[in-house]
């Protein structure tokens, strides 16, 4: 069988040598022309007078477009029809597309954009939490408020209670692949746009609406990405649009790809938040009693906004009983880029929250973390039926499997002896501090919106035995195709070298929904599933009625098909299957059963499943400067029955790096005009290879999945991003050696932060 | 970029007749100017490429001296400078190899950007800046942040340092740029001891006299404690306050001081 088998990445070859074709890679027909935008300076305020004369003017310049040049405001939202493709004369955020730039090459579009003379009558900006919450600047009418039990009475009679806030930034996405597009303007006004998204049908859909035409007469294609992380699941759509309208608008193929610093200026980014909390325990540091605050600035327009923040409250509890809980949720719009999807959405931001809580509470009641956090695990899944905890959105947590997980990360990585070493080190060292942290995650997978959760796949056979699959997942480096191609080859008893992987095609499979919710595998697997068996199936039908023998005796495996004992090769049998007049082509269809959820009342069933995790870091800090490093990381990671342990265990390693990432060295700085600072290498640091932990030990918890997923596996993109939370942890740690009081660590905890938590711990 | 003509002399004594036109622009290893240029800041109208000069290329060790040409890049002072192992480590650390293998230190040296490496060593060593036309004491060359004693054209053909009995440099850097957070380098001589500064100080390079004072009576970093810069003057940016750099200064001398040996 070729799936749970540690295959490499289909394209690793064609990645490493640089032959893996991006959009940029895609050689251009003649007379193609490019496109940048004129970016607004301020952010906030009224254009008087927009002079573009010397734009017009460029060299290579073929036209400029204004807003009000457009066929209408070709709106490049996902869900709230609030985002203009250029602004008009209202500025919303510094950054913003004005103008666009028509030219006959990319430099010369680039180059005629800076040429505009722009005049503004600024107003003030909202541009942090505070300044929105004081002029009441928010998308729905007021905070989403989700309630479980009398969270209030709780706290007031608990033995003890304590209050904090923990402030977390933002994060750019950095996909080594910028955002890019390609028009190509067809027969009687059809449009085939190539882009770089992982949402190829909402980008058909935008472009169709842009050009007042339907979703059939245009085509969107989507081989793969350099990373997408989410910052490909909306924010693609400007560029396809642009392309799409000037294309109409000439009758000439036209590119568009940003720059990377443009690329930081216009896109959004992971939400930044601040979290209050409130909270009632007793003596073991046992919750009874929390109310949390979310507050979170989503920029400018609504975007992804209200899911993101949905998300982040749904991960509330991560993986404790709370019996009375309350989290309040502040959805704020400033003038910033609109905050998008970002490997999470959202869940990372509201379960740093509760293991802030955790933490807190042990440092309060003088326990080792470990031991607060477990003692508020929920029950665990072997428990009889009745004692079944749900969620605090009322879901029963029914596979619960963070107590083994959690004693074997802990036995494997020694985690009882390293907790005394550290203290021992502690004791000995007065300036450099060590830190231990064993953090677990708990992530939902489902879509949040229920009706996203289906996917449709296309598979022919040809009479020659080769096979071709097709579905709604998008490549983004995270080895999807490679996993649905294993199904494939799985269903037909193939060899994996016997699937063509072939790029994402609108015109192929319909009405997809964006590869995100860490669903690829779950949704495209299934789909592609029920199409290999309907054409088997058909196979095995016809080649049992001609040997006179019951379906069952026809069996795939091995390359061969076997027939009542009589043994052929599938080439063989696709030919007679095809001589016998039977259709080797079918679609497949899969909806994700049992989920149900009402996002207003904050009850139901979001979630099909959890995937679940544990990660410990030690990390050690020079408490005379606050520089720190992560010593070693041990992550045990549940992948359910592993598709593919090898991209797995690569998706648990990355995923753990980008969220280390965001709560350490990703810092996201906007001065006091939103202007924001930090837009490219030299000032925004992602981690590289070398910032990874020296000792990195990472394995899968393997065991099937309780619901019945492909091959019994669970979704794995996500779920590891939130290990980065252990690093997080175990700085704290560090800094508790230092001083009396708790270590409120904000994030990112950068070198100064440290320092300045270290001043208010000693300072006791 | 605007557009620009460019010369490539051989000697310093063309180069230097190149810069007398108005407008020309000194070009060494580029790698301040040519950012510089790309995004539109400056607009000369001819560069004088120094790259093709030999006679100021090179290290050479001589009587408790180093002398390093002024076209002289990172890496090959790094490979070069072992009779004084401070200064060739400081220019192993210098950027990433890009930077190394282009960038010069009479480049560095004459931009004087406050976030440089080699200021610190410049200044921190009591080099001597040798130019076509005449000699500059490190302590009179360096005149704030982008600001030199060098007059218009005049070249930095090499910089002189006396080799110290300890030396070390240390720098924290800011970890996107790798440029100097804070750095300070440190120089022990038989009259005295150096401590120069970088990256911090919005004046720019600059001399921490209170701990040269205080470890040249006793070279350990225990001279130091209870020293400290004040925050004012310090530079304060997206990447750390003034406050921190201040607190890093005095961390980071203690370390130089320790690493000297």
């Amino acid at each position: 069988m070729s799936v749970s088998k540690p295959h490499p990445h289909d394209s690793a070859p064609l990645h490493v040598t640089g032959a893996a074709r991006y959009i940029d890679d895609i050689p251009l027909p003649a007379n193609t022309l490019h496109l940048a935008f004129g970016l607004a300076e301020i952010a906030h305020g009224r254009i008087s007078a927009l002079d573009l004369g010397a734009v017009r003017s460029a060299p290579g310049v073929v036209m400029v477009l204004e807003a009000k040049d457009l066929p209408g405001d070709c709106d490049c939202s996902p869900s709230n029809h609030d985002e203009p493709l250029l602004s008009g004369a209202h500025v919303q955020y510094l950054g913003q597309p004005v103008f666009l730039v028509v030219a006959t090459s990319h430099l010369a579009a680039r180059k005629a954009a800076r040429l505009a003379k722009v005049d503004y009558q600024p107003r003030d900006a909202i541009l942090t939490i505070e300044e929105a919450l004081a002029a009441d600047s928010r998308f729905e009418d007021g905070p989403r408020i989700w309630e479980r039990g009398e969270a209030g009475e709780a706290i007031d009679t608990a033995p003890h209670r304590l209050e904090g806030r923990i402030e977390m930034g933002g994060q750019e996405h950095f996909y080594l692949e910028g955002h890019a597009a390609i028009a190509l303007p067809q027969d009687g006004g059809d449009m085939v746009v190539h882009s770089s998204t992982q949402h190829p049908t909402e980008v058909q859909h935008k472009v169709a609406h842009a050009l007042h035409l339907p979703m059939s007469a245009v085509r969107v294609e989507t081989r793969r990405m350099g990373g997408g992380f989410g910052g490909k699941e909306s924010q693609g759509n400007a560029l396809a649009i642009s392309c799409a309208v000037v294309a109409r608008m000439t009758g000439k193929p036209v590119k568009m790809r940003y720059d990377r610093d443009d690329d930081f200026m216009i896109t959004g980014k992971r939400h930044d938040f601040r979290i209050d909390y409130t909270v009632g325990y007793d003596d073991d540091g046992r919750i009874l009693g929390l109310e949390f605050q979310h507050f979170t600035r989503c920029g400018w327009a609504q975007d992804l906004s209200l899911p993101v923040a949905d998300r982040a409250m749904l991960h509330a509890d991560n993986a404790y009983w709370l019996p009375h809980i309350r989290i309040e949720s502040h959805r704020l719009r400033t003038n910033t880029q609109s905050a998008t999807a970002y490997r999470g959405f959202g869940g990372p931001q509201g379960m740093l929250g509760i293991e802030r809580v955790l933490d807190h509470v042990a440092h309060a009641v003088g326990r080792d973390p470990l031991q607060v956090r477990t003692a508020n695990y929920y029950a665990p899944a072997s428990d009889a039926a009745p004692a079944v905890q749900t969620t605090p959105y009322g879901q029963p947590v029914q596979d619960f499997i963070l107590h083994d997980l959690t004693a074997k990360l802990a036995a494997q990585c020694n985690y009882a002896e390293r907790r005394k070493a550290v203290a021992e080190w502690n004791a000995a060292n007065p300036l450099i501090k060590r830190g231990l942290a064993l953090t677990p995650v708990k992530f939902g997978i489902s879509f949040t919106l229920t009706h996203l959760n289906q996917a449709g796949a296309l598979v022919h056979v040809y009479q020659d035995g080769s096979v071709r699959v097709n579905h709604g997942g998008t490549e983004m480096g995270q080895g999807l195709f490679q996993k649905v191609a294993q199904v494939a080859a799985a269903r037909f008893g193939l060899p994996l070298e016997a699937i063509q992987i072939t790029a994402t095609d609108t015109a192929k499979v319909p009405n997809t929904s964006a590869t995100a919710a860490s669903s690829g595998s779950d949704l495209n697997g299934m789909a592609v599933k029920a199409a290999c068996d309907t054409i088997r199936d058909r196979i095995a039908g016809f080649l049992a009625d001609q040997a006179q023998c019951a379906i069952a005796e026809v069996q795939f495996a091995d390359g061969m098909v076997s027939v009542a004992g009589q043994s052929m090769p599938f080439a063989e049998a696709a030919k007679r299957a095809y001589e016998g007049r039977v259709s080797l082509s079918s679609t497949g269809f899969y909806k994700t059963p049992h989920v149900a959820w009402d996002r207003i009342a904050g009850q139901g069933r979001p979630f099909l499943y959890f995937a679940y995790g544990a990660a410990c870091s030690e990390v050690v800090i020079d408490t005379l400067t606050g520089e720190n490093r992560i010593l070693r990381t041990d992550i045990l990671h549940d992948a359910g029955a592993s598709l593919n342990p090898a991209l797995d265990i690569g998706q648990v390693e990355g995923g753990f790096v980008q969220g280390a990432g965001w709560l350490t060295t990703e810092e996201l700085v906007w001065d006091r005009a939103g202007r924001l600072r930090t837009h490219a290498p030299s000032t925004y640091k992602i981690p590289a290879c070398s910032d990874r932990p020296p000792v990195f030990n990472v394995s899968l918890w393997d065991a099937p999945n309780r619901e019945d997923t492909i091959y019994r596996s669970k979704a794995v993109g996500e779920p590891p991003f939130m290990h980065g939370i252990s690093v997080l942890m175990a700085l704290s740690d560090a800094i508790a050696a230092c001083g009396g009081l708790y270590p409120a660590l904000n994030a990112p905890a950068t070198p100064e932060r440290i320092l300045t938590t270290l001043d208010q711990v000693r300072h006791v | 970029m605007y557009a620009f003509d460019i010369e490539r002399p051989t000697t310093v004594a063309e180069a230097v007749a190149a810069l007398k036109d108005e407008d020309a622009q000194a070009l060494s290893g580029g790698q301040t100017l040519i950012p510089t240029l790309k995004q539109r800041l400056a607009s000369p109208s001819k560069l004088v490429s120094l790259s093709g000069i030999a006679e100021t290329k090179g290290v050479s060790a001589d009587g408790g001296t180093v002398t390093v040409g002024g076209g002289t890049t990172h890496a090959a002072v790094a490979a070069g400078a072992s009779a004084y192992p401070a200064l060739a480590a400081l220019a192993g650390g210098i950027g990433d190899p890009a930077v190394r293998n282009r960038g010069t230190i009479g480049g560095s040296v004459a931009n004087n950007d406050p976030a440089a490496c080699y200021p610190a060593a410049v200044l921190g060593s009591g080099a001597t800046v040798v130019t076509n036309a005449r000699e500059i004491a490190a302590d009179d060359y360096f005149q704030g942040m982008f600001t030199t004693a060098l007059d218009e054209g005049e070249i930095i053909t090499a910089v002189k340092f006396p080799v110290p009995e300890k030396a070390a440099y240390i720098k924290f850097e800011q970890p996107a740029s790798r440029f100097a957070l804070v750095g300070v380098f440190v120089a022990k001589y038989a009259d005295g001891v150096r401590v120069a500064v970088t990256g911090a100080s919005e004046e720019g390079v600059f001399r921490w006299t209170e701990a040269e004072a205080a470890l040249s009576g006793n070279f350990s970093a225990g001279a130091l404690d209870g020293l400290s810069v004040s925050a004012d003057g310090m530079i304060s940016d997206l990447h750390g306050t003034g406050a921190y750099r201040a607190h890093l200064v005095a961390v980071l001398t203690k370390r130089a001081v320790a690493a000297a040996g």
